[in-house]
């Protein structure tokens, strides 16, 4: 990647020649005394994660140790000629699209509604966080129990008003609900709070001038508010995005990637392949493709987080 | 100035989020005063006579289950999980905010790079390098140790400590930075002057929402330490035993386990809070 | 211990004295019943450490177990000092929920760990485990006498489950058989059959059910008839847990087969025309009388509702049943029922669970782990397992013979007689073959398809067998 092309650059764009006033004399060094600490802390992954490279090259199941041997692509063709794996791939984008969308409508919604400052939303803004709090793995547990037919209180208040035998998890039209459900549940927070505290940093001014001015209020919202935030609102969805595509606590505690193959995401595919059937082969060569997804929509996601930082800024 | 009708639906919608998020807290906290008769009731009724039981099998240590005593460690996972993640966000943080700072301030060859690096570190699914990452704990000794961990969490905080606050210097005008140092003071008091105050707001979210993750990771600690390191997220499941599940205890050990990020999160509220008048100054 | 307390416990141990009168005894020498069970065991240490096998040849080493949370477990580690003074091998261990149970052992024995010296586990992940190269042959120890104590009576324990837990490895060749390696030492097991709530049954005015036809009637009444119960409860989740429990055992019954393997090869006959006819019954039993969220049905579901009182039948493990029998809401209610599904058969089919021990072949105490392991399974321990903790599924006859025993399992009506009913026809049905995961969890995915009406019955099952006749082709083990 081109560092000059791809950095929004802020020092130059500030005018009067800051960069050139700058008087440190390590002004060259600096950049990389501060940044490089964490990245040589992280480097290490590369080894395991190299080793994770050449074992999706190879044929390699534990329970035979004896017929291990290098097969080149041969996991990768396996896999793209297997229609599950399609389906995989389907599942998972759609999970990923949907949770990513509603969380980050509602937690766009959730954060203008706390933006006011009063006690009812520094309250709220604190209590709202406390789903985030739950670990996912036990979370699910209990969204488990609480969609139970007999036992659990969801199930109980669904069929009080009136929907009979709503199945949650448990049928393959309502199972992807009821985990987009349980993510919307857990992580809308994570984007709200994000959101907030980018609301709460934005400048007051253009606000209030075009409250003077007598804008109309979709106007401010979506020519001023909107492009403002949108730095906060792209982290907020990269990070969720990383997540979601590799989702696994939720679905495989609520419903084990069933039913059928309805909820086989690549993290339970992989899950499967690695801890229940042995095959580390297999599961590393689907937690590859899943890499490879991941970083090309960064990389996509990245484009036009520069483009639009560039303008988000030109609007400030 | 907002019409009364307005304000009505605000309050309304308010309401209708606070009760889709805060209802199945508000429920297991319920549960966490039940036994499990009265959780595995049908059909669920909020009302019981509570019983303090689960909280004490928790800080007690001793579980009476259907089939016999049992000796459980839920407070030392909880002190595991206290030092796995307060560490982790302290390391992330002393590491992640200047290259932060680096990364919105200065151009710099291999800058953006670095940080797509630094970034790509979260596309890999944990389970693509735990298991070649488990041989390697063993071999170098980092196997079921908290330094093993904390290293490995940085994969986890490091790159949201990183992406969060490096947003928020970006946004920071560095107006005030210059005029600061024409005055005469140095870079680095300038850094932590004034750059790290005007950035306040985004290092508190970066570091409480990290501190949430690295509390919530399960998969790492599994696999990577024995019972002696294993923070709360694998210590509530020894409540799921094959005798059954004992929900009584898994929801008083959520409970449990939210107090020390909640009273974190309180603490965080008041700079987020502060964010608002260092966000006027700037604009 | 006074003179009089020791030649008591001498006296019992030695046969003299049966265990009701010792207890009675010792009441009258001014011992309780818990501190008289602490002596017995003491006593029975030393019994074991008198004979000429040496119990301290390994003294001050230092062992570490990997076990799951489990009923079976509490029992062992709450006799753990006995076994440290009898032998002066210290013990520590690491106890891990179900849930993840198996996803540590897999992780600490593929890296080849040596931390773990010895783990519980079920026969079928010995045929991962054990071709993998990773476990014991246990042969070594069991047939050396200077390994094993004289008085372990390998014999003693259930033959099935001696043959369960040995396989050679090849796929296909039947358990226990020629150049079987003893890859694990049952500890305990469980076997399928139906346990069901007397007070629903009696206010629907029934009786158990004779056989499958029978079941999906009942089921289906109770279902309809009862507010907020179903019944019969079974597993559904997206697992190999959901067909080796009520699924295989009345499967069997039928006369249906997992795989063929007449011809040297192994040929899935999960399509097969017994297989079919079978499985369209107990699909039906499930939707007309079945959990509601059937496919997210786990073990612990099961066993829920039928304490919740929310079904009206299992049909499952009979330690599931079993442990509902304490703080749950249908304790005292709970009876057990052997059960033949097949209206032709002769005797009930019941597969099986066993809850083995097995050694790492990483460990480098295996003479100690070997120690704590034939402590665990003498008679001794399953006896004191199974009279005074909930080891009540033992793998040895003489401890289902023993009159304790007997006496503490005739509190709950059916237990023992469903066990005389099912055992001789229990053992493991499944053909042992390293794909055992695989093979299983697809078959719980197209049960659910089918269940769901995703797929009919016959073209589920045709899927199925397709798609594991190439799964073993690739992973090259169709011979």
């Amino acid at each position: 990647m081109d560092a000059t092309l791809s950095r929004p650059a802020p020092v130059s764009k500030k005018g009067g020649g800051a960069g050139k006033r700058r008087p440190l004399v390590s002004a060259r060094v600096l950049p990389y005394l501060l940044s490089l600490p964490a990245l040589l802390t992280c480097i290490g992954i590369l080894i395991p994660f190299i080793t994770a490279v050449i074992y999706s090259l190879e044929r390699y199941n534990l329970a035979f140790p004896q017929a291990r041997r290098f097969v080149w692509f041969g996991n990768f063709i396996h896999l793209f000629s297997s229609a599950g794996f399609w389906h995989t791939v389907y599942v998972s984008l759609a999970y990923t699209v949907l949770t990513v969308g509603v969380e980050l409508l509602l937690g766009l919604g959730i954060a203008l509604l706390l933006w006011r400052r009063s006690l009812l939303t520094n309250l709220l803004s604190v209590l709202l966080i406390l789903p985030l709090m739950v670990a996912p793995a036990i979370a699910a547990l209990m969204w488990k129990l609480m969609t139970n037919a007999n036992f659990g209180v969801l199930s109980y208040l669904v069929n009080a008003v009136g929907i009979h035998d709503f199945r949650w998890g448990a049928s393959p039209s309502t199972a992807l609900f009821t985990v987009v459900l349980v993510d919307v549940w857990v992580y809308t927070p994570f984007i709200a709070i994000l959101l907030l505290a980018g609301l709460r940093g934005l400048p007051r001014q253009p606000f209030e001038a075009a409250e003077l001015d007598g804008v109309p209020a979709s106007f401010v919202f979506f020519r001023i508010l909107l492009p403002m935030l949108l730095p906060y609102l792209l982290t907020a969805s990269l990070f969720r995005m990383l997540d979601s595509i590799q989702q696994f606590d939720i679905i495989y505690a609520m419903t084990q990637g069933g039913p059928g193959d309805t909820l086989l995401v690549f993290q339970v595919q992989s899950y499967l392949q690695a801890f229940t059937f042995t095959d580390i082969g297999r599961a590393s060569a689907i937690l590859m493709v899943l890499w490879v997804i991941t970083y090309a929509l960064t990389t996509v996601f990245m484009k036009n987080w520069t483009r639009l930082r560039e303008r988000a800024h030109g609007h400030a | 100035m907002q019409s009364p009708a307005f304000r009505v639906v605000r309050a309304l919608l308010l309401l209708l989020i606070g009760i889709f998020f805060l209802f199945p807290i508000v429920w297991v906290l319920l549960m966490s005063f039940m036994t499990n008769v009265d959780i595995l009731r049908s059909p669920p009724s909020p009302f019981f006579v509570p019983t303090l039981r689960n909280y004490v099998a928790l800080i007690s240590g001793h579980l009476s289950t259907s089939s016999g005593e049992v000796q459980i460690d839920y407070m030392h996972n909880l002190l595991n999980s206290v030092i796995l993640s307060t560490c982790s966000v302290i390391v992330s943080l002393i590491l992640g905010v200047p290259a932060a700072y680096a990364f919105a301030r200065f151009k710099f060859r291999g800058g953006e790079d670095m940080a797509f690096t630094l970034l790509s570190f979260r596309f890999a699914p944990p389970l693509l390098v735990l298991l070649p990452l488990l041989g390697y704990f063993q071999a170098i000794g980092l196997y079921d140790t908290y330094f093993g961990l904390i290293w490995v969490y940085q994969l986890i905080t490091l790159p949201l400590v990183l992406w969060i606050t490096r947003g928020y210097f970006e946004d920071v005008s560095e107006d005030l930075e210059l005029a600061y140092r024409l005055d005469g003071h140095s870079w680095l008091s300038t850094f932590f002057r004034i750059s790290i105050p005007l950035a306040r707001p985004g290092i508190a979210a970066a570091g409480l929402l990290s501190f949430i993750f690295a509390w919530n990771n399960f998969i790492f600690a599994l696999i990577l330490g024995s019972s002696s390191v294993q923070p709360v997220t694998v210590g509530a499941l020894a409540f799921i035993t094959a005798s059954g599940i004992e929900y009584g205890q898994i929801a008083a050990a959520l409970v449990l386990s939210v107090i020390p990020t909640l009273i974190l999160a309180i603490f965080t509220q008041r700079y987020l809070v502060e964010g608002l008048s260092l966000g006027a100054i700037k604009g | 211990m006074s003179d009089k307390i020791s030649d008591l416990f001498g006296a019992f141990l030695a046969g003299r004295v049966g265990r009701r009168e010792l207890l009675a005894r010792a009441s009258q020498l001014g011992l309780g019943a818990a501190a008289a069970t602490t002596f017995l065991n003491r006593t029975q240490s030393q019994a074991l450490a008198a004979s000429s096998y040496d119990w301290k040849a390994q003294s001050g080493q230092s062992i570490k177990l990997l076990m799951n949370k489990h009923p079976y477990t509490d029992a062992l580690l709450k006799n753990i000092d006995a076994f440290k003074s009898l032998t002066g091998i210290n013990v520590t261990y690491d106890v891990f929920p179900e849930d993840v149970y198996f996803d540590k052992v897999t992780a600490a024995l593929s890296s080849r760990s040596s931390s773990y010296d010895l783990f519980m586990s079920g026969a079928y992940q010995t045929w991962q485990y054990g071709p993998a190269g990773w476990l014991v042959d246990l042969n070594k120890f069991i047939h050396d006498t200077s390994e094993t104590s004289g008085d372990y009576d390998w014999d003693g324990i259930l033959p099935n489950l001696r043959s369960a837990t040995a396989w050679s490895g090849k796929p296909g060749d039947a358990l226990g058989g020629p150049g079987a390696k003893q890859w694990a030492l049952p500890w305990a097991w469980e076997l399928n059959s139906i346990a069901y709530n007397k007070r629903i049954l009696d206010a629907a005015h029934m009786e158990p059910p004779k056989n499958l036809p029978d079941l999906i009637e009942m089921a289906a009444k109770i279902s309809k008839d009862v507010p907020g119960v179903y019944g019969i409860g079974a597993r559904g989740s997206r697992s190999w847990a959901t067909i080796h429990a009520g699924y295989l055992s009345a499967y069997t019954n039928y006369g249906a087969k997992d795989f063929d393997t007449s011809g040297g090869k192994l040929v899935p006959t999960m399509n097969s025309k017994q297989a079919k006819d079978f499985t369209r019954l107990w699909v039906e039993m499930l939707q007309k009388g079945g959990p509601k969220n059937w496919t997210t049905y786990t073990w612990y579901e099961v066993a829920n509702d039928l304490g919740g009182g929310t079904s009206a039948m299992v049909y499952d493990a009979d330690s599931a049943a079993f442990f509902q029998e304490k703080g749950t809401k249908e304790a005292g209610n709970i009876h057990y029922h052997a059960f033949t599904p097949n209206p032709d058969a002769h005797q009930p089919t019941p597969n099986v669970w066993i809850w083995s021990l097995a050694m790492s072949a990483f460990s480098k105490h295996q003479q100690a782990a070997w120690k704590l392991m034939q402590w665990a399974t003498s008679t001794q321990q399953l006896t004191l397992g199974a009279t005074k903790a909930d080891l009540i599924d033992p793998t040895r006859q003489v401890v289902w013979d023993n009159q304790d025993f007997k006496t503490r399992m005739n509190g709950y009506p059916g237990y023992l007689e469903q066990f005389a009913a099912s055992s001789p026809g229990a053992k493991i049905y499944f053909t042992p073959q390293p794909l055992f995961f695989n093979v299983t969890t697809s078959w719980a995915a197209a049960l659910q398809k089918i269940y769901s009406k995703q797929v009919s019955v016959d073209d589920g099952l045709d899927q199925l067998a397709h798609d594991i006749t190439a799964q073993l082709e690739n992973a090259g083990i169709t011979d």
